[in-house]
């Protein structure tokens, strides 16, 4: 049997955990720069609160109900995340992060042993409730599809309080029947267009096609979907984890860059994101990709990438800010107002495994980077910075609605009245 | 000839020390104090209505969520919309503070209540704690 558990709208649910004053109201998250809406909270979406509108076309709408907006808090998000999987964890001894807010459990040989799957999944919910203070919706299958079926079903439609099985043909039938082809898990918009094309409209549709015959139609991919679906299970946990090879910085600015040494403090900045990302996880960087264009709705659309590659891996970020200034005078061009700009790791190797090179000085510093991460980790990301970051963030990310860091910084810790 | 060269330990690496083994035993405030790390916050306390129990303005209370309240437990809930920390008065639905001058809160029907967690320690900081100055009033 397997389990996907994942949070109801988690970054506005993540919104009112140290926040008591708006749980019962209408929340609502904006994504990067507050550009559009990126999570609606149960209470506002009864409200009709669309998902993924830019902010500026329903401010009236939000403003009209009282909707309290939200700029994106990541750091809020992180640990809340990391402490709602803990709390999963404990429920099976096999998990799978799949993402933020979302979790495969897979019970192997648990037979004996839990005999009541709806009455688990709930003893879960409460858990994560009571601990965290999140929301989540329950799913079980006998595949990671099924799984992904069913927790859609928990959350999304009627009859379900949060909880729903998939463990035989009947209760299959009955939530795939109500399931559209696009919210099965592995389907995409265009493959979805294409079954809607040839009359296969519902998930118990698709269940129904011949597999070899949706292969060729298709691909292998979409047959493993048939086979998950009629819970021949084809997913191992390899297939569904996210690649972690490549680590990127990457944003849009607050406002369009025009000058040379704005871009290069932008750029250091994403780099320095970058290089202590990679020490967190113990790796290098091999290659390094830099890069920053204009919008792609400018009339003219200006865009260049540079690969840099190290003759060491690093991971020191004096490094790789010199490489951003070394490639600086080719990425930008005078009379382009530059509107997003990023670095990114695409080559990482393992410290552990690291070959060293008998004619290259290794130059890396890892007594100033560890020094560095311990200043910032303590008091704060961006206390101590290299002096090319600059100190004016006039291009960074708007956040204008951004709540405090709860239980990442102590400056933010939740009052409490006595 | 052929030499094998082999090192004489002692000489070279010196004796290792006889408490190199329990190197590992160091102390940790967080084990000692935080009993359930995944439901447990950190809030500060605001206000003189505990000081009877010993909670005085500016002290850190560690709040565990995953502990269910008895009555008379040091409690922090969400009343109307605002944490508050107080001992819970369980048969009587009331909010108790540690001090005289402040009066039983009783919890009506008509409130926002809801039970956040039991305060299991609070932290008294006799200096400053540079992390914290920007909240100290």
């Amino acid at each position: 049997m397997y389990a996907l558990v994942d949070a109801v709208s988690f970054y506005a649910s993540a919104e009112k955990v140290f926040d008591p004053s708006i749980r019962n109201k209408p929340v609502v998250v904006l994504t990067n720069n507050d550009g559009c809406v990126c999570a609606v909270c149960p209470i506002a979406r009864k409200l009709g609160i669309p998902k993924f509108e830019p902010y500026f076309k329903i401010k009236w709408l939000l403003q009209k109900h009282g909707v309290v907006v939200r700029s994106s808090n990541y750091e809020l998000y992180a640990d809340l995340s990391e402490k709602m999987m803990n709390v999963i964890s404990r429920y099976a001894d096999n998990q799978h992060i799949y993402s933020i807010d979302e979790s495969f459990l897979h019970f192997k040989n648990y037979g004996g042993i839990i005999t009541n799957w709806h009455q688990y999944g709930h003893e879960i919910r409460r858990a994560i409730w009571k601990e965290t203070k999140l929301p989540v919706g329950v799913g079980f299958g006998t595949t990671s599809t099924l799984a992904k079926a069913a927790n859609h079903a928990a959350k999304k439609l009627s009859g379900f309080n949060g909880v729903a099985v998939i463990d035989n043909a009947q209760n299959s039938q009955k939530i795939l029947e109500r399931m559209d082809v696009s919210d099965v898990w592995g389907v995409g918009r265009k493959i979805s267009q294409r079954l809607h094309h040839q009359g296969i409209q519902t998930a118990y549709q698709l269940s129904t096609q011949s597999p070899k015959a949706i292969r060729k139609q298709f691909s292998v991919v979409t047959e493993r979907t048939v086979n998950e679906l009629n819970g021949i299970s084809c997913l191992s946990w390899d297939e569904i984890r996210e690649s972690k090879r490549e680590i990127f910085s990457t944003r849009s600015f607050g406002q369009r860059i025009v000058d040379i040494h704005t871009l290069q403090s932008a750029l250091a900045t994403h780099g320095a994101i970058v290089a202590r990302k990679v020490r967190r996880q113990s790796s290098l960087v091999k290659k390094l990709m830099i890069f920053a264009s204009s919008s792609p709705h400018d009339e003219s659309y200006y865009k260049q990438t540079m690969i840099y590659k190290f003759p060491v891996a690093t991971d020191n970020s004096c490094d790789i800010a010199k490489v951003i200034s070394l490639v600086l005078a080719d990425i930008f061009v005078a009379g382009v107002r530059f509107y997003r700009c990023g670095v990114g790791a695409i080559e990482l190797e393992s410290r552990a495994f690291q070959q060293s090179d008998l004619f290259v000085t290794d130059n890396s510093n890892p007594a100033l980077m560890n020094c560095l991460d311990k200043i910032n980790n303590r008091y704060g990301q961006g206390i101590l910075t290299l002096g090319v970051e600059g100190q004016s963030k006039s291009w960074q990310m708007k956040r204008h609605f951004l709540s405090p860091q709860f239980t990442t910084s102590w400056r933010d810790i939740p009052k409490i009245r006595c | 000839m052929k030499v094998i060269p082999i090192f004489i330990e002692a000489g070279i690496s010196g004796f290792e020390s006889p408490a190199a083994e329990y190197k590992e035993l160091g102390l940790s405030l967080d084990q000692l104090l935080i009993r359930h790390p995944n439901a447990t916050f950190i809030g500060q306390a605001s206000g003189q209505s505990m000081q009877g129990i010993g909670i005085f303005d500016g002290d850190l209370l560690i709040v565990d969520r995953s502990i269910t309240a008895r009555n008379g437990d040091v409690i922090v809930a969400n009343f109307n919309g605002c944490f508050v920390c107080k001992l819970i008065d369980k048969p009587q639905a009331r909010l108790l503070s540690a001090s005289k001058i402040h009066a039983p809160v009783n919890i009506r029907p008509e409130d926002d209540f809801q039970l956040e967690g039991v305060v299991t320690r609070s932290i008294r900081l006799h200096h400053q704690a540079p992390e914290l100055k920007a909240c100290m009033h």
